[in-house]
């Protein structure tokens, strides 16, 4: 392109004021993740005037303070449910999802137009319509505060079967023929044809699966209601609210320990996730 | 035999479709029967015709909620997707590495769980330690109390709700930027057009579709509304909203009663009231589309 061939070689106030932007704008995006480690890693009580918490300055103070918030409270068993929570809802949904999108995308058989359908409105149902006779529903079950209360009515995703469904329409009929005419059962080509083809897609769904999972906030908040099934979200809302008396410190390193699975996974999968996100915004 | 043929098929649709006939389909269905019924989840239900419905629309908290929804959304919505419109052409004119470089650090906030978005921002807006007053300071200006000032509550919400999904918006901008032809952009220089120009006439009606989704899945959101204003107000079922119920918002109002003044049937009435709401938008939507496409 013309245009940036031109400002490689000479800068115009043009170029300046695109990276002025730019660079302005990341640190926007970046600064409040930015000091909220800095606060973390200072010590504590420190007034502003004196430590304004632009940069980290006491990595003493803040191991410190993530060594007493698990000593003294329940926030790694928050993690160990919330890790449970994440994982086991990535498997539901994976496997329960490839199969129901392995049939609607490759096969044809009666129904199946009308049964996708149905389901690909639920994209459009908003959560606030489901949520509570949902709640009533799995309280009915006798699942309140129990690890399938929290996981169970979240594994039909709607969306995960859209997303699969779109990426195996790409594979083509002739090689479900072949490994048909090969002697494989319907069963072995699932799993050994088409779930091989679609690494991809399905890494891309478990890891966008994590991140909702993780920032689930509000099913948590109604279905587990005893300490002992609080998730990161819910312990995260607990050192934040005003009853909780807890110093600056305390609760912005509860807020990072949430904060870093996240982090970690995107800093591993940026990629992915990125495409991802792309992909469910230009198909949908 | 027929059936037989296709049996493996139903099997393997089975577990899917059993879990969201229970789990969702039945919920909607067991909800519209509860938002005509007087229910505390313990006593019996009892029929009560509209009478739910027509509680909820003539109390002053609906009311609240609905004028807040609106102003969030017209400043929200419009201002998110400018943002976005403006970091995703940003980011398309650089290139390599600090391509790169630019949309990982839009795209940071949007990683974060949205709990997180405002328990963060709680503290920037804290008066005399937060980050904000701090910088205030640096101007000898006094120290404001934002998320408990009435009149800039509001705007404290909408500035978190763009930090945060600014970056997803963007990703999805960007993907539809890649897919103009180059020609495009060659043709119009050629024609002595402006960058200015170009996006105008060639960027902003070649995203339509892109644009379309991102605007109306914004305002289903939007609507949808919970844990930021939630925990920007540190609500619980019992005290929800801030002060002078500022960032009360439709979901909120709706969690509150069903959860903290344990009317479900209420609760589910106004479910079916916020979707009726999300519906009329999403069609309204399609009706624009539909008829710009058309002139």
């Amino acid at each position: 392109m013309t245009a940036k061939r031109a400002s490689a070689t000479s800068p115009t106030i043009w170029t300046v004021l695109k990276w002025t932007v730019a660079i302005l704008a990341a640190v926007i995006a970046v600064f409040p993740v930015w000091w909220m480690i800095n606060v973390v890693f200072s010590e504590p009580g420190q007034p502003v005037s004196i430590n304004p918490r632009l940069w980290p300055t006491s990595l003493t103070a803040g191991l410190q303070t993530v060594h007493v918030i698990f000593a003294e409270t329940a926030y790694l068993h928050a993690y160990m449910v919330s890790v449970c929570y994440s994982v086991l809802t990535i498997a539901g949904v994976l496997l329960f999802g490839s199969a129901a999108a392995f049939e609607f995308a490759l096969f044809d058989f009666p129904g199946r137009r009308i049964i996708f359908g149905i389901v690909m409105l639920a994209l459009m149902v908003p959560t606030a319509v489901t949520i509570i006779p949902t709640y009533l529903l799995t309280a009915d079950l006798g699942w309140l505060n129990s690890m399938q209360g929290l996981v169970v009515p979240g594994l039909a995703s709607a969306f995960g079967l859209f997303m699969l469904v779109q990426f195996m329409r790409a594979i083509p009929a002739d090689m479900i023929e072949a490994a048909r005419l090969d002697g494989a059962s319907h069963l072995q080509i699932y799993w050994h044809v088409v779930l091989p083809l679609c690494r991809n897609a399905m890494v891309t769904l478990a890891i966008l699966t994590f991140m909702q999972t993780w920032g689930n906030y509000m099913w948590p908040l109604l279905v587990g209601t005893s300490p002992d099934m609080y998730t990161v979200g819910q312990i995260v809302g607990m050192f934040n609210s005003p009853l909780s008396h807890q110093t600056v410190e305390v609760v912005m390193t509860a807020n990072l320990l949430a904060a870093v699975p996240p982090l970690i996974f995107y800093l591993l999968f940026q990629r992915k996730i990125v495409e991802g996100i792309a992909m469910s915004g230009t198909k949908g | 035999m027929h059936l037989r043929r296709h049996l493996p098929h139903y099997l393997m649709i089975a577990p899917f479709m059993l879990l969201f006939a229970i789990f969702f389909l039945f919920p909607i269905l067991s909800g519209f029967y509860y938002s005509f019924n007087d229910w505390n989840a313990v006593q019996p239900a009892k029929f009560v015709g509209l009478a739910n419905y027509q509680k909820i629309i003539a109390s002053r908290d609906f009311a609240r909620s609905m004028w807040n929804l609106g102003t969030y959304i017209v400043i929200t919505v419009p201002l998110g997707i400018l943002v976005a419109l403006g970091l995703a052409l940003l980011v398309d004119n650089f290139t390599g590495r600090w391509a790169h470089v630019f949309r990982g650090a839009y795209f940071l906030p949007v990683v974060l769980p949205s709990f997180l978005a405002a328990t963060i921002w709680r503290w920037i807006y804290a008066p005399n330690f937060g980050l904000l007053n701090m910088m205030l300071g640096w101007f000898g200006m006094p120290s404001v109390n934002f998320l408990n000032n009435t009149g800039s509550m509001i705007y404290c919400l909408i500035a978190v709700d763009v930090w945060a999904s600014a970056g997803f918006n963007m990703i999805i901008l960007l993907a539809g930027l890649k897919n103009i032809p180059t020609e495009l952009y060659e043709a119009a220089r050629l024609d002595g057009a402006s960058k200015w120009q170009q996006i105008i006439h060639i960027t902003i009606p070649m995203l339509g579709p892109v644009l379309f989704f991102v605007v109306t899945y914004g305002l289903i959101s939007a609507m949808q509304v919970f844990d930021k204003p939630w925990l920007l107000t540190g609500s619980s079922f019992t005290t929800y909203g801030g002060r002078g119920n500022a960032l009360l918002f439709p979901v909120m109002d709706m969690m509150g009663r069903g959860f903290g003044a344990v009317k479900f049937g209420e609760a589910a009435a106004y479910g079916f009231l916020l979707t009726l709401a999300i519906v009329m938008v999403t069609a309204l939507m399609f009706v624009l589309r539909s008829w710009s496409d058309r002139r």
